[in-house]
């Protein structure tokens, strides 16, 4: 039975880490349906394991574990995106976000690519953007560091090859 | 498009409470999707149900194991009382069958609760879920493929047995002497084939559930192998 302390106590931790959860659900859903289905599910299920968190891991690495396990695993959400992501397209859909300057336009750019990624290339993708250390990433996804690093250049490849596609309007 | 020079743009721009709350803006979006965090929006959420597809599975066992309950007590009621308690065998029958279904659903509920670790790291919990799940689909393979040949080898033995045997034995005469179709090796002739056919039906409906779940898992698991 868990106490009304403790559950302020996780609403409060929760609470300080909601951009984690905002991230994973904007990475893994491309509707606000799925989205807000998906963040959703993600607070019952680090609710269930509360009782099991023991504090040997940090919160955040805790929460990151229960978020891309809850995004990985829960394979309803791998609906396909409502808006195009094709390359050619995306000059357009740029143009059309009046309100963003650079830095959001390759905000937005860069998370049309990520949606071209795989699940685990979007998570590994994801830590490192936080700027989580490898040692950390492994805590996380369990893949060792040397495996990480390997991947870790592929994607950055693989990003820098589809943007460099969607500038020159290749698809 | 350099990732690392993004690290800066991604941590500062996607944090909700830096980005106002213009029009297609993504963290106005999360608010519009509801979810917005804080104590009044999060504390709803712990009351709620988890609509993960292992909850979805745990939630179809006990619907399936209600549908026994409803379907087979007042069967197995009706069989002892009515017909002056000539038909008990059948109620015998009826509560077999349904011990073989407590069976199959503790056994069920078991691998249910230990099919996921979300606390777990990302490739561990990948791992036991496409293990358990294995297990987990060939239980339900082999359970619903024998159910129709335990059911005749117990309406057989019951019958055969005479458990529960009326003193009067007016509810059997007419199967003695037994004529040609009662033949137990016809029968079991005709379950040969009845039951390669269940085999290959549950095999297929199985994999009709599961099939494209296993695959995605493994696929992930192996990706996650992969140097």
């Amino acid at each position: 039975m868990v106490s009304t302390d403790q559950q302020e106590a996780f609403i409060r931790l929760v609470d300080q880490h909601r951009g984690i959860l905002h991230k994973v659900c904007r990475l893994y859903c491309f509707t606000d349906t799925d989205r807000q289905d998906l963040f959703q599910e993600i607070v019952i299920q680090l609710w269930r394991s509360y009782p099991g968190f023991r504090g040997d891991a940090k919160f955040s690495t805790w929460l990151y574990r229960i978020a891309l396990n809850t995004a990985i695993s829960d394979l309803r959400k791998q609906r396909p995106p409502t808006t195009s992501t094709s390359p050619d397209q995306l000059p357009t859909e740029l143009q059309d976000i009046q309100y963003s300057g650079e830095k959001e336009q390759q905000l937005q750019l860069l998370y049309t690519a990520i949606n071209r990624l795989t699940e685990v290339e979007k998570a590994l993708t994801m830590l490192y953007l936080e700027d989580r250390t490898y040692q950390e990433m492994e805590e996380i996804l369990g893949i060792t560091q040397n495996n990480l690093r390997v991947k870790m250049n592929r994607i950055k490849d693989k990003l820098r090859k589809m943007t460099k596609e969607a500038a020159y309007g290749i698809g | 498009m350099e990732l690392d020079n993004l690290k800066v743009v991604w941590q500062v721009l996607e944090d909700p409470l830096s980005r106002g709350r213009r029009p297609g803006d993504p963290a106005a979006e999360v608010h519009a999707a509801g979810m917005s965090s804080g104590r009044e929006s999060l504390l709803p959420l712990l009351q709620q149900r988890s609509r993960g597809p292992v909850a979805r599975m745990r939630r179809n066992l006990r619907i399936e194991l209600l549908c026994i309950i409803v379907a087979y007590i007042p069967l197995i009621l009706f069989y002892l009382v009515e017909f002056q308690g000539r038909l008990r065998a059948i109620s015998l029958l009826l509560i077999l069958v349904g011990a073989l279904f407590c069976a199959y659903y503790y056994r069920k509920s078991r691998l249910l609760t230990t099919m996921q670790c979300p606390a777990c790291q990302v490739r561990s919990n990948l791992a036991r879920q496409v293990g358990t799940l294995k297990r987990y689909t060939r239980f339900y393979l082999l359970a619903s493929t024998i159910v129709i040949p335990a059911m005749a080898i117990l309406t057989y033995a019951i019958f055969h047995l005479r458990l529960f045997y009326p003193g009067d034995g007016i509810v059997y005469h007419r199967l003695s002497p037994a004529p040609w179709w009662a033949s137990p090796t016809l029968w079991l002739l005709m379950l040969v084939p009845l039951t390669v056919g269940m085999y290959y039906f549950n095999a297929w409906y199985i994999n009709r559930l599961y099939g494209r779940h296993i695959k995605k898992l493994q696929e992930l698991l192996r990706e996650m192998d992969e140097e």
